[in-house]
């Protein structure tokens, strides 16, 4: 049983008043009259019934009091739980995609305008016309499921919050039917949105209402911002900057570059109406080991949308590569190591080396020495073998060979050209036969391998091998060198796998384990929109705000930049003009249609039964 | 256009003699003259003090024919029917009647109902209506040479005014009807009219004004007057509020004798039983009059007066 108008047990303050009222003396009219002694004469006999006058007066009160009770009970509306299932059933579809922050020409921004509108169709929720919430931006969230709560409905909705990300409502539009479909009753979906699909979900047999509220508005958006490293050098960065005209008038503007906050660069831009502007800044250098490369790029104009006139980049940190180098003696390799600021190397003989020091490197590099007992099965750490390998074979050393086959896809040869290099000799290698790895040759002397490079199948480990002394050659005074032994290093060393820097408001990115994502984005200009303690993502990171994001894993952390480049959120010519919007219709609510009269009909039927009789045998006489 | 005000040979001042802001007492000089031709009726003969108009059972020297008596000794020989002599040869002496006055007495119910009017009303009470009927009776009784008398009473019969005699006392009777006190206390005609008929000597006629509402009832005073030889005439006076209230809801009645309050919820139904206790009572108080040989008439405050007293009281054969 439930009592759909709670409120109506306030009236029960009421039923004091009519014992008061009772009990209070009727205040009659005084009137002279010449004399009593027809009245008197009419009342001789009703005198003697008083008794039974005061008892009638008390059951006329008693009467009173129970038509009291019914018609109370009539008002809060008690009805059975299984009749209100068969109430309406409404899903309140909000639209909290980026280009729900548009400023409307009031001031109001489009998302506040469909909390307003939203608000006042929770108001109306009754336990027969229940509700729930959802919202859709790059995917529907269910906010709050079918409830008749109205407080907590709007408590919900207070706590719902506009995003940055992108996205279609049909999939919210698809949630809300599914919902729905276990429903029974009427049922409805109303959409608070600046801009309707232009088809609905097919085999959705569901009404739906659109709840405009946008007019269309011109916007300037930053629509790509991204970096790459130079591969020519390793120090600089390129970044890609794309500002897009979504308006009807030609728009000029500044774009400020800044770096970890300071500004880098500012360039002007005249777009065209529908047109886009393209720039690159070349040569950024690259930021030290201590610094964030947070790059983020600005328009200098105010218009409708200003979240998408902001954009954020990462610029690639590269921490140096711990490189430990067992020689007895090379000088150019040594040299070579001490120039590369990409990684960071040990010296160390032969005759020091442990196998346990190598899991402490990227890689080891091992020049003309294999360490005695080497098992490349039980063996940790990357190794580099130079001249000596442990898949020399026996055979005789190979005089003057040829490199006459380059896989230049292979990621230890990026840019390394070996043509005409002279190579006294080499050592005869074999390719191991252990199914556990993926052996590759990228350096070829006709039938023999100059260059063995293997990986462990499911990752961890790697090893090369290259067959040449490299003081038989004229390889050291070539460029090609130091970019294959720094190539080949960087491989060992997993260089590879570069950190995700960028993504998209709304693209759920799948966290490696032991890595962690604090939710709340930051900026240079706010630097943690979180109160509390920081929320934690550990499986999935689904970031809705654009700005940066540190992802900690258990070696360190590296930054990654999130924006919504997107033009259908950024386009806001296409939404529905609205000047005024009136509240949908809410679906009727049918009880008598499924299970006949509602209890409160039965009480207010009973309670006018009562009143007749209390007509009947306090009144009926004097009225006839 | 009306005269409103008399002129002679009645006095102005009687006039305005009852004249109050409740009740105007004007008789108008056509009314007067209407009232001078009018009688004062007795079905019985009384014993008169002085010679006057009225018939009597006395034998005196009125044209009035009575009877014959044998001549004797000593008569008056202008007496003697001389054509009875030449016929029978006998002599014989006309007898007439001796025209005498007539007591009246005006028995005027002062009490707090008799002044009661209902509110909002603008008409005149009972008591003032009484008091315009008396005066007009005895106007009559005094212009045909009655002697007149008014008494006031409520719960005991008060001191009288004195026998009045020609219109010159009229001026008198209408000052003491202006003068009436405002008695208290309910009515009791019984016991006053007990004191009357110990009170008054001589026999003679009654008119009785009064709304009867004797909590003791009625009549075994009137029935005593009957009984002491009086002719009495009970003139009934009422206000047609009273007989048919209309007032409903909640009432709080407040008697205006003994102030004593009754709180009604007043609705049709029981207007409707009021009404036929009131009908019950004035058939009740008709019928007893009509069987103890009394004269009765309603007067209400309603009718005009002047149609009060030369239809009404005319039908009721108390004026002729």
């Amino acid at each position: 049983m439930t009592f759909l108008n709670a409120w109506a047990v306030g009236f029960a303050g009421i039923a004091p008043v009519i014992i008061l009222l009772y009990l209070l003396k009727l205040k009659r009219r005084p009137m002279p009259v010449s004399t009593l002694l027809f009245w008197q004469r009419i009342f001789q006999e009703s005198r003697r019934r008083a008794f039974f006058q005061k008892l009638r007066q008390l059951f006329s009160l008693l009467l009173h009091l129970l038509i009291f009770a019914l018609i109370l009970g009539a008002l809060a509306h008690p009805t059975f739980d299984r009749q209100i299932l068969e109430g309406a059933s409404t899903v309140l579809i909000l639209d909290t995609r980026a280009r729900m922050q548009a400023v409307e020409a009031g001031g109001q921004t489009r998302f506040a305008r469909a909390k307003a509108e939203m608000a006042n169709v929770v108001h109306e929720a009754t336990p027969m016309r229940q509700m729930a919430l959802i919202t859709a931006d790059a995917t529907a969230r269910v906010v709050s499921p079918f409830t008749d709560d109205e407080k907590g409905l709007r408590e919900a909705l207070a706590k719902t919050a506009v995003t940055d990300a992108g996205g279609e409502l049909d999939g919210a539009i698809k949630l809300a039917g599914e919902l729905l479909r276990s429903r029974r009753g009427e049922r409805k979906i109303i959409v608070y949105t600046d801009h309707p699909p232009a088809t609905q979900p097919a085999g959705l047999n569901v009404p739906i209402d659109f709840v405009p509220v946008g007019t269309p508005r011109d916007n300037l958006a930053i629509t790509r911002f991204a970096t790459r490293a130079v591969l020519n050098s390793p120090q600089t960065s390129e970044i890609l900057l794309e500002v897009a005209n979504f308006g009807h008038e030609t728009a000029k503007t500044n774009v400020e570059l800044s770096y970890d906050g300071r500004l880098l660069d500012v360039k002007p831009l005249t777009i065209e109406p529908g047109g886009r502007a393209m720039q690159i800044f070349p040569t950024v250098p690259r930021p030290g080991n201590t610094a964030r490369g947070w790059l983020t790029a600005r328009l200098d104009t105010t218009d409708a949308l200003a979240s998408d006139n902001v954009a954020y980049a990462v610029l690639p940190v590269d921490p140096p590569k711990r490189i430990l180098l067992v020689t007895k003696g090379n000088w150019f390799l040594e040299k070579l190591l001490g120039a590369d600021q990409s990684v960071a190397f040990e010296l160390l003989t032969p005759d020091a080396f442990n196998a346990a020091l190598a899991s402490k490197f990227d890689a080891v590099l091992l020049d003309n020495f294999v360490p005695n007992g080497f098992d490349l099965g039980t063996a940790t750490g990357n190794y580099f073998f130079i001249k000596q390998t442990p898949f020399n074979t026996s055979g005789p050393a190979i005089d003057q060979p040829l490199i006459t086959d380059l896989d230049n896809r292979d990621p230890v040869l990026r840019t390394v050209n070996l043509q005409n290099i002279t190579l006294l000799h080499a050592a005869p290698l074999a390719v191991p036969k252990d199914g556990d790895w993926k052996w590759q040759t990228p350096i070829r002397s006709f039938e023999h391998p100059l260059m063995i490079t293997g990986e462990r199948h499911g990752g961890g480990r790697r090893v090369a091998a290259l067959a040449l002394d490299i003081g038989d050659s004229d390889l050291p005074l070539r460029v090609a060198f130091p970019l294959l032994i720094s190539n080949t290093l960087h491989w060992l060393a997993g260089d590879e796998a570069a950190p995700i820097l960028s993504r998209r408001a709304g693209e759920a990115l799948a966290l490696a384990p032991g890595e962690t994502v604090r939710i709340d984005a930051q900026t240079p200009w706010k630097k943690s929109t979180a109160t509390g303690p920081p929320a934690i993502a550990h499986d999935i990171f689904e970031p809705l705000t654009n700005g940066f994001y540190e992802i900690q894993a258990g070696d360190g952390s590296h930054w990654m930049a999130v924006n919504t480049f997107n033009d259908a959120e950024s386009d806001l010519r296409a939404a529905t003009a609205t000047p005024e919007t009136s509240s949908p219709a809410l679906p009727a609510i049918s009880l008598a249609r499924v299970t006949g009269w509602p209890l409160w009909q039965y009480l207010a039927a009973a309670a006018l039964l009562l009143f007749a009789l209390e007509w009947w045998l306090f009144h009926r006489r004097q009225t006839e | 256009m009306a005269i409103t005000i008399a002129v002679a040979p009645f006095p102005a001042q009687f006039s305005r003699a009852l004249e109050t802001a409740a009740a105007p007492l004007l008789f108008d000089s056509d009314f007067l003259a209407k009232l001078e031709q009018l009688y004062l009726l007795s079905k019985k003969l009384f014993r008169g003090a002085h010679r006057a108009e009225r018939r009597s059972r006395q034998i005196g020297s009125s044209l009035e024919f009575a009877d014959y008596r044998n001549y004797t000794l000593g008569d008056d020989l202008r007496s003697i029917d001389w054509n009875i002599y030449g016929r029978l040869d006998r002599l014989f002496v006309k007898l007439f009647e001796q025209e005498q006055d007539l007591d009246i007495s005006f028995l005027l119910d002062a009490s707090a109902s008799m002044r009661w009017s209902p509110e909002g009303g603008n008409r005149i009470s009972k008591f003032d209506q009484a008091r315009r009927i008396a005066a007009s009776l005895a106007y009559i009784g005094l212009a045909n040479l009655d002697r007149v008398n008014v008494h006031f009473f409520a719960s005991r019969l008060e001191e009288d005014l004195g026998l009045c005699r020609g219109k010159s006392q009229f001026h008198k009777v209408l000052e003491y009807l202006r003068q009436a006190p405002g008695l208290e206390g309910a009515t009791h005609l019984s016991a006053s009219l007990r004191t009357f008929s110990q009170r008054m000597k001589r026999r003679g006629l009654v008119f009785v004004l009064s709304d009867l509402f004797d909590p003791l009832g009625f009549e075994e005073g009137l029935a005593l007057l009957r009984h002491q030889q009086f002719e009495v005439h009970v003139i009934h006076v009422l206000d047609p509020l009273e007989m048919r209230p209309e007032a409903t809801g909640d009432l709080r009645l407040i008697e205006s004798e003994t102030g004593e309050a009754y709180e009604v919820t007043a609705s049709e139904s029981l207007l409707r039983r009021y009404h036929a206790e009131v009908d019950a009572f004035l058939q009740k108080a008709a019928a007893f009059c009509t069987e103890h040989g009394i004269g009765y008439a309603q007067a209400t405050t309603a009718v005009p007066f002047e149609d009060l007293v030369l239809r009404v009281l005319r039908d009721g054969r108390m004026i002729q």
